[in-house]
């Protein structure tokens, strides 16, 4: 249908597009100039800017491939994208785990499930900035919550933040905390969706409540479990506010993200060949796990 | 009938265990629910409690819960600390801009993609769709180089870095997000209901204004309550741009207040506060729209 409709429309010739062409390009006309200046222009114009060195005071300066050189030995960079691997590989499986369980506990028709739904999801609509002021104090050494909370098992206070044991896995705690909401959601559509004859076939069949899950629910909720991966992954990477306001005035070498190293060269250090550098290694890591991801899926997703 | 409903459910008829245990199990999954919905709101509940109390409250071991005498004194020496009226409106008038900008640039777009045909439809919604899972912090740099090239007629820099116009103009021109969960919605609305009109001489901007976007309300409500969530929560951004304390937003006065706060929890809880309560507001009136959102995207992912 589409091939004959669009050798049709290509006929008919209305205007640069083609078909309804002209009307088109009145209806595209925001979206392309966005394209355009903002998105998918900016990520070539990385390309040319990566190559120099600039300050934006004075003219760039070709330096070639420096940037990158400099990027491969710069320790800081180095700790940035370990800390990012590690925050990644710990928030997205925990969260993803933990919002599975909820998402089956919630899914059923009790009175006042909307109220303990609401409690589960309001963190997600705060902004991370206000989340984290109360996370900081709550974290506090000196009478933080946490501190208090532990002490009455005997354990002496810790510096949650500022150990450099501590300090990142503090900040996953919060940031898997603050995402739940969105992945219990998504679950909790998937889990509606699964047909309640499907469900009723298998108990006939002898499926117990174990054999039920691993065998109906799980395969089904497959789809709903490698949407959220795409979304917590390539959230994960993007990892910033939460480090802004745990780790002021300045992350250590424990706890800096790319994101915040792009930050801080481009916008602290007006280094900016040097951050678009970054930005491109955080692109290419980007790009390779979400397409190493989706053809993944092939082995493991099971569409119906 | 009755013989076949108990055929149905011979587990349950034939003896009283497995029912009482199967109301046990329920009983102490409601009650782990609960709890695990508390241990989610201590964070707002304590955030709550702190901005209520007096500095040796603060300090005090064991830890105070309900301050004796609320101290409603802390709300007041936080809203003149910083021009926290000034960060509300800045706020507010962001997320406004930035919502009417993309419903009106991405429902035109998703118009075009789903109920029009040209030629390199495919193509170029395959290229927005790529847009999609890039991180915005790749653009970070040349989006700043392009806003300090642009001339402005009333900053102070005489370009755009400095002024609240970086945080909100590109709304007006489209995003993959919008566009795509709107599209997915307009897919759903019949052709003939188009093709009807277009026989009465409507044209496609008739068909659009007339037909589509009374149609997606739903979708639309949708697309405006995760906008103006992200611009009301948005924090990169108003710290890399804005420069007079007079134009933040209020995480970038949020953060600047942290900044010069140290340690005073009362008042930094009571900044947080008022920060968060329009979003928890705007959430629970509208928690019906939020919730289809992330299900559609999702689903039809």
């Amino acid at each position: 249908m589409t091939a004959v409709g669009r050798r049709r429309a290509g006929n008919r010739g209305g205007g640069p597009l083609g078909g309804e062409g002209r009307w088109a390009l009145l209806f595209l006309a925001p979206t392309l100039i966005g394209l355009a200046i903002l998105s998918a222009g900016p990520i070539l114009a990385t390309v040319a800017i990566s190559l120099t060195e600039w300050d934006l005071l004075t003219a760039p300066k070709l330096v070639g491939l420096d940037n990158f050189v400099e990027l491969a030995s710069d320790d800081r960079f180095l700790k940035a994208l370990r800390n990012t691997a590690f925050y990644t590989a710990t928030s997205v499986p925990l969260g993803m785990l933990i919002s599975l369980f909820i998402a089956l506990a919630l899914n059923q028709t009790i009175r006042g499930i909307a109220w303990i739904r609401t409690a589960y999801f309001l963190p997600v609509v705060t902004s991370t900035i206000a989340v984290a002021l109360v996370w900081q104090w709550i974290y506090a050494a000196d009478s933080g919550l946490l501190n208090e909370f532990l002490g009455v098992f005997g354990i002496g206070p810790q510096k949650w933040l500022s150990n450099p044991t501590l300090a990142m896995p503090s900040i996953v705690a919060m940031s898997v905390w603050q995402g739940l909401g969105t992945d219990v959601i998504i679950f909790l559509a998937g889990l509606q969706a699964i047909p309640m004859d499907l469900l009723d076939a298998a108990s006939v069949d002898g499926a117990g409540r174990w054999a039920r899950f691993r065998n109906v629910v799980l395969p089904l909720l497959t789809p709903s479990i490698f949407f959220t991966g795409v979304l917590s992954l390539i959230g994960a990477f993007q990892v910033f506010d939460q480090i802004f306001v745990l780790q002021r005035p300045r992350p250590t070498d424990a706890t800096i993200t790319i994101v915040y190293f792009i930050y801080e060269n481009g916008f602290k250090f007006f280094k900016m060949g040097y951050a678009t550098a970054a930005s491109w290694v955080l692109f290419v890591i980007v790009a390779v796990f979400t397409a190493i991801y989706f053809r993944s899926q092939n082995r493991w997703v099971h569409y119906q | 009938m009755s013989t076949a409903a108990a055929a149905a459910r011979p587990a349950i008829e034939r003896s009283p265990w497995p029912a009482r245990a199967r109301r046990i199990r329920r009983g102490v999954l409601i009650g782990l629910l609960i709890a695990g919905g508390i241990l989610m709101m201590v964070p707002f509940l304590w955030m709550i409690s702190t901005s209520l109390k007096t500095r040796a409250e603060v300090f005090a071991t064991p830890p105070v819960f309900l301050p004796a005498h609320p101290r409603w004194e802390n709300y007041a020496d936080m809203w003149s600390a910083l021009p926290f009226g000034a960060f509300f409106v800045n706020s507010v008038k962001l997320a406004v801009l930035n919502t009417v900008g993309q419903l009106v640039s991405c429902s035109m777009a998703a118009f075009a993609f789903s109920a029009l045909r040209f030629r390199f439809r495919g193509p170029l919604f395959g290229l927005l769709l790529v847009t999609l899972i890039i991180p915005f912090q790749v653009v970070l740099v040349p989006n700043f180089i392009l806003y300090r090239l642009l001339p402005h007629p009333f900053s102070t820099s005489g370009n755009w870095i400095g002024t609240q116009e970086p945080l909100w103009v590109g709304a007006f021109l489209g995003g993959a997000f919008g566009t795509f969960l709107l599209r997915q919605f307009f897919l759903t609305i019949p052709r003939e209901l188009g093709d009807a009109a277009r026989v009465d001489g409507a044209n496609p901007w008739q068909i659009y204004r007339h037909i589509y976007l009374p149609l997606a309300r739903p979708a639309l409500a949708t697309l405006a309550i995760f906008t103006f969530m992200w611009s009301w929560n948005d924090f990169i951004n108003p710290i890399i741009y804005l420069r007079d304390v007079q134009s933040f937003t209020l995480t970038a006065g949020l953060s600047l207040f942290q900044g010069q706060y140290v340690g005073k929890w009362p008042l930094l809880m009571a900044g947080a506060l008022v920060s968060v309560i329009p979003m928890i507001v705007l959430f629970v009136l509208a928690q019906r729209h939020f919730v289809r959102g992330i299900a559609l995207t999702g689903i039809k992912g």
